[in-house]
């Protein structure tokens, strides 16, 4: 079994950074063409969908480190730096949030239409100013949680790039009793995770929910950063998985921590699932038409059906069958592959929330090339933030990096 | 077992002792039976060479009967009576996922049961060459060896830090 | 707790397993007492009928439902220490696992009951049960009061048989240490136990698995109870987020319930080197948490309520806080969601007195949490024409306080005759503390 965790692919040092940097361009550049088109909504409604997807994942994955911090495990350290290096796509989702309300005639569907009374909640200032301030505080926090964690994992001396530069200078004059920074930490990452559930909600609500405005869930905002949550792990996982299967890394984990993390994966797919249930069945059973509609749309009539079906497989079935078992958790190529096509079954929950608010005539397969190229763009965008952090501080790719905070 | 061996029982304060001890002792060459424990040990375990639980198997099938049942129950009795109830097709597997989900757990769990009381081998008679000690802090070594021997092994447990050996059985 | 050794572990055990003085005998009594309250005034219900109770139009769903939800919601964080916290290896539980799983089945085991109360004909109460009848009757296991009797039987087997064979390694560590009749007893429930290797590699085998299937059973659980609500029309009812909120909610009463009991326990006992101030300060610091997950669940299904639009929807959740019932409301929104954020200071949240006082508090929020749901929205929903109210009876109360004598004469029962600490569990916990 050791030797399926040690083998890694023989390839050498591709350049993945000018590549993806690439590809987040090019997408970038058809979003743009795509947007001035005749359907912008089209394009826009991908835009959502990706920046949904990447921002869950993000945050997910910082949270992880977060809650491990919180509650003294020991076991994730060096898996928590790897989760902290997500944090780098907060600032790129911040400006891609800002993006958003560019297209915000096509995004908001409620935009002109009576709301009975929910215009004073669900209005373009109100809604981007409370989401703006939220992002703010999540983030601030998020980055606030980075800056004491780095403070423990990076040595003085080593290399000096020029974040790294900046923090030491900082340190310099900052405290420097361990005992005063960990309590901060620990009190930063409370508050994140307190923050991460209110935003999330608050972004599930606003941006998912209400884009049809006459239906609701009390469930969807909690329902909204458990995917996140979900996702997240498994983004996490892919990315220490990659790291541990290159020979250009020097990052290794063992196989317990593997298990460890795709334990908790595998908890969570079990909560979605849970949460997508609770959900569905009281829908169902009060069959109430100011509710049901929303419900019937995009689980009994084609095309969308299909893509419940497909979701409910990805998402719930097949990590169920494949990760109850304790032994498949340890191979990380076999995780790397099951969490890609979860968060790829997610992408497509996304899309499925959202999509049929957008197009209401379906008469062909909604997803075609225009929507694989915003994507990939978007995944390029991610990956670079993810490569930047660590070119920022390579030390963290060792496994023994860091005093344990 | 061969025709005639004696038991040694030797009495160690640590899990460490009775791990060096249980090496040495099949060093050796004589027979390591048993080990009584106050709490469970994997590495006693792994230098037993113990094979892995099949308790795991029992579960399952009995999950997965508990699954099949409780749709089975379900189905069955709302198909007898063949009314539809508050607007709910007569068949409606989602609420009728509940029943299974919750008989699956409780026949997991016996299941779960029935394996552990075979695997186990509960409830039995309690072993003479039990030391009632060993559901306190120490930790009994059962060695066996020839009769001829006996004394030989008594002392080699001594040696190694057997707070206290004696000869429990004879075959 | 690192100098504890294993000898020590047991002998404080089984310390307490010792001859009981007068005193115990005496709250026995009166406890016992109070049990028998519980069954006189049952009887006499099932003498008179359900009138005797407060229900009526249009709350037909009074304390009964009430105390059956609360006690099912106790019995929850039992099975969170000993399994969940099991499953996330956390150290804090080894301690009070025995005692926490002990009182969810007795909790259950209360809970039980409240539906066969509750349901006045209790002669013909095998109804409720998938048997062959001559008319060709089944349950109608669509419904959610069906998938209670389901959820609450497997929860009450399955924790029952969890709790028994954690106490097996412990039955031979008393078998072990005494003579005469007791001996003869532990003999017979120990089953044989005797420590061998093989025997240990399945057990802890087996108790792996009991703990990963009974964290899905907790949360389908009270799940299924949360749906008795949600599954129905009634304004404030139903909504999506009842599952989740009633689970958060039973460890919340739950975890506050464990304080209440181990605080006396450790000090009657002598368990402070065992259950220590750290373990106590572990579970304060949850019900922050859990505290949280349910003022968040308040908030969220207020803005619903008004997001929706629904003017009944609306009405509802305006009249419980400031209706007939708004001293309950508020009480509720201040136990469940202010107070235990005192627990976010640490001088609080070591304090024995102020643990134990704000345990109580917590239990009595949680209580009125399920009178402001039940009651709230019955007495109030869709038509102002059939706008009530709802006053529990004296008979209602009696058979609640009845209830609360069972608990605690089954859990002083259990606590004097069987070992309430886990010593296996509490040795390796030191074990392993020593070893990493």
């Amino acid at each position: 079994m050791n030797s399926a965790i040690t083998e890694s692919p023989a390839t050498g040092r591709v350049p993945l950074f000018p590549i993806f940097a690439l590809l987040a361009g090019a997408g970038f550049l058809y979003f743009i063409f795509l947007a001035a088109g005749s359907h912008p909504e089209k394009a826009w409604l991908v835009f959502l969908v990706n920046y949904l997807l990447f921002t869950g994942l993000a945050l997910g994955a910082v949270l992880f480190s977060t809650i491990m911090h919180f509650t003294g495990a020991k076991w994730s350290h060096s898996l928590s730096g790897v989760a902290e290096s997500f944090s780098f796509f907060f600032p790129v989702s911040f400006v891609l949030f800002i993006l958003l309300f560019i297209g915000q005639e096509h995004l908001f569907t409620w935009l002109g239409e009576d709301l009975y009374g929910k215009e004073v909640w669900l209005n373009v200032p109100f809604l981007f100013t409370r989401n703006l301030v939220g992002f703010l505080v999540l983030y601030g926090l998020g980055i606030g949680y980075l800056y004491h964690s780095l403070w423990f994992r990076l040595d003085r001396g080593g290399s000096d790039t020029f974040l790294k530069q900046f923090l030491v200078k900082r340190w310099k004059t900052g405290p420097t009793d361990p005992e005063k920074m960990k309590r901060r930490m620990t009190f930063l990452a409370g508050w994140f995770m307190f923050a991460f559930c209110c935003v999330l909600a608050l972004v599930g609500f606003d941006l998912v929910m209400s884009m049809d405005p006459h239906w609701y869930s009390t469930l969807f905002g909690a329902y909204t950063f458990i995917k996140a949550v979900y996702s997240g792990f498994g983004a996490l996982i892919i990315l220490a998985g990659f790291l541990h299967l290159s020979s250009a890394q020097s990052f290794r984990l063992s196989a317990k921590q593997f298990r460890d993390a795709g334990a908790l994966f595998f908890g969570f797919s079990l909560v979605w699932g849970d949460f997508f249930y609770c959900q569905f069945l009281v829908i169902w059973y009060g069959n109430i038409p100011e509710e049901t509609t929303y419900i019937i749309e995009r689980t009994m009539v084609q095309p969308w059906s299909l893509f419940a079906w497909i979701i409910f497989i990805t998402c719930f079935i097949m990590p169920f069958i494949l990760l109850l078992s304790g032994k498949l958790k340890e191979f990380p190529k076999f995780m790397i592959v099951i969490c890609s096509l979860v968060i790829g079954g997610f992408w497509l929950e996304h899309f499925l929330l959202l999509a049929p608010n957008y197009l209401h005539s379906v008469d062909r397969f909604p997803i075609g090339l225009n929507e694989v190229i915003i994507t990939i763009g978007f995944l390029g965008l991610f990956v670079v933030s993810i490569i930047a952090y660590f070119r920022q501080f390579p030390e963290l790719l060792n496994s023994e990096a860091g005093e344990v905070a | 077992m061969s025709a005639e061996t004696t038991s040694i029982m030797g009495l160690f304060e640590s899990e460490e002792e009775a791990l060096a001890a249980i090496n040495d002792i099949k060093e050796q060459g004589w027979q390591v039976q048993e080990v009584h424990s106050p709490i469970p040990s994997d590495k006693i375990s792994a230098a037993l060479n113990r094979k892995k639980s099949k308790i795991g198997w029992f579960t399952l099938t009995g999950g997965l009967t508990g699954f099949i049942t409780g749709f089975s129950v379900a189905i069955f009795s709302s198909t007898r009576w063949n009314l539809i109830v508050s607007g709910k097709p007569i068949v409606s597997w989602f609420p009728f996922f509940i029943i299974a989900f919750e008989l699956t757990i409780l026949f997991a769990v016996f299941g779960n049961v029935i394996g552990l009381l075979t695997q186990v081998g509960l409830p039995t008679k309690q072993e003479d060459t039990y030391d009632p000690a060993c559901s306190g802090s120490v930790y009994g070594v059962l060695a066996g060896s020839k009769p001829e021997e006996s004394e030989k092994l008594k002392d080699f447990l001594q040696t190694r830090g057997a707070l206290s050996s004696s000869i429990r059985q004879t075959t | 707790m690192s100098q504890l050794t294993f000898e020590e572990i047991n002998t404080t055990v089984l310390k307490t397993l010792e001859r009981p003085t007068p005193g115990y005998w005496r709250i026995m009594a009166l406890l016992f007492t109070g049990a028998l309250v519980l069954f006189g005034t049952w009887g006499y219900q099932i003498v008179n009928g359900l009138g005797v109770a407060g229900m009526n139009t249009p709350v037909h769903w009074g304390t009964y439902l009430i105390n059956f939800v609360f006690w099912v919601g106790i019995a929850h964080s039992g099975t969170l220490i000993s399994a969940i916290l099991f499953l996330f290896r956390v150290g804090w539980r080894n301690p009070i696992a025995r005692a926490a799983e002990t009182m969810t089945v007795f909790a259950v085991m209360i809970a039980g009951i409240y539906p066969m109360i509750h349901v006045g004909r209790i002669w013909v109460i095998f109804y409720m049960l998938p048997l062959p009848n001559q008319r060709f009757l089944w349950p109608n296991f669509q419904s959610p009061l069906i998938f209670d009797i389901v959820a609450i039987s497997t929860y009450f087997t399955v924790s029952s048989l969890f709790w028994f064979t954690g106490m097996i390694p412990d039955f031979a560590i008393i078998r072990d240490r005494s003579e005469g009749v007791r001996k003869k007893i532990f003999s017979a429930l120990a089953l044989g136990w005797t420590g061998k290797s093989g025997q240990w590699l399945n057990y802890s085998r087996a108790y792996l698995l009991f703990a990963s299937l009974a964290t899905p059973l907790v949360i389908s659980v009270h799940s299924v109870v949360s749906w008795d609500f949600a599954l129905g029309v009634t304004p404030g009812w139903h909504t999506t987020i009842f599952a989740p909120y009633f689970v958060a909610g039973a460890i919340h009463s739950g975890l506050a319930m464990v304080i209440t009991l181990m605080i006396p326990l450790r000090k009657i006992f002598g368990y402070e080197r065992i259950i220590t101030i750290g373990v106590l300060e572990s579970v304060a610091k949850t019900i922050v948490f859990t505290g949280l997950i349910v003022g968040f669940a308040y908030g969220t299904e207020l803005f619903i309520a008004w997001y929706s639009g629904n003017s009944i929807e609306q009405e509802s959740f305006w009249w419980r806080a400031f209706g007939t019932y708004a001293p309950e409301y508020w009480i509720m929104v201040i136990c469940n969601t202010v107070i235990p954020l005192l627990f976010l200071i640490k001088k609080i949240r070591t304090h024995i007195v102020a643990l134990f006082v704000i345990s109580i508090f917590v239990n009595i929020g949680m209580w009125m949490e399920r009178f402001v749901i039940i009651i709230g929205s019955v007495a109030h929903d869709f038509l102002p024409n059939a706008w009530g109210f709802f006053a529990p009876t004296m008979f209602e109360f009696a058979i609640m306080f009845g209830a609360f004598c069972l608990f605690f004469f089954l859990f002083l029962l259990f606590a004097k005759h069987l070992p309430s600490v886990s010593m296996t569990e509490m040795k390796e916990h030191v074990h392993h503390r020593s070893h990493s």
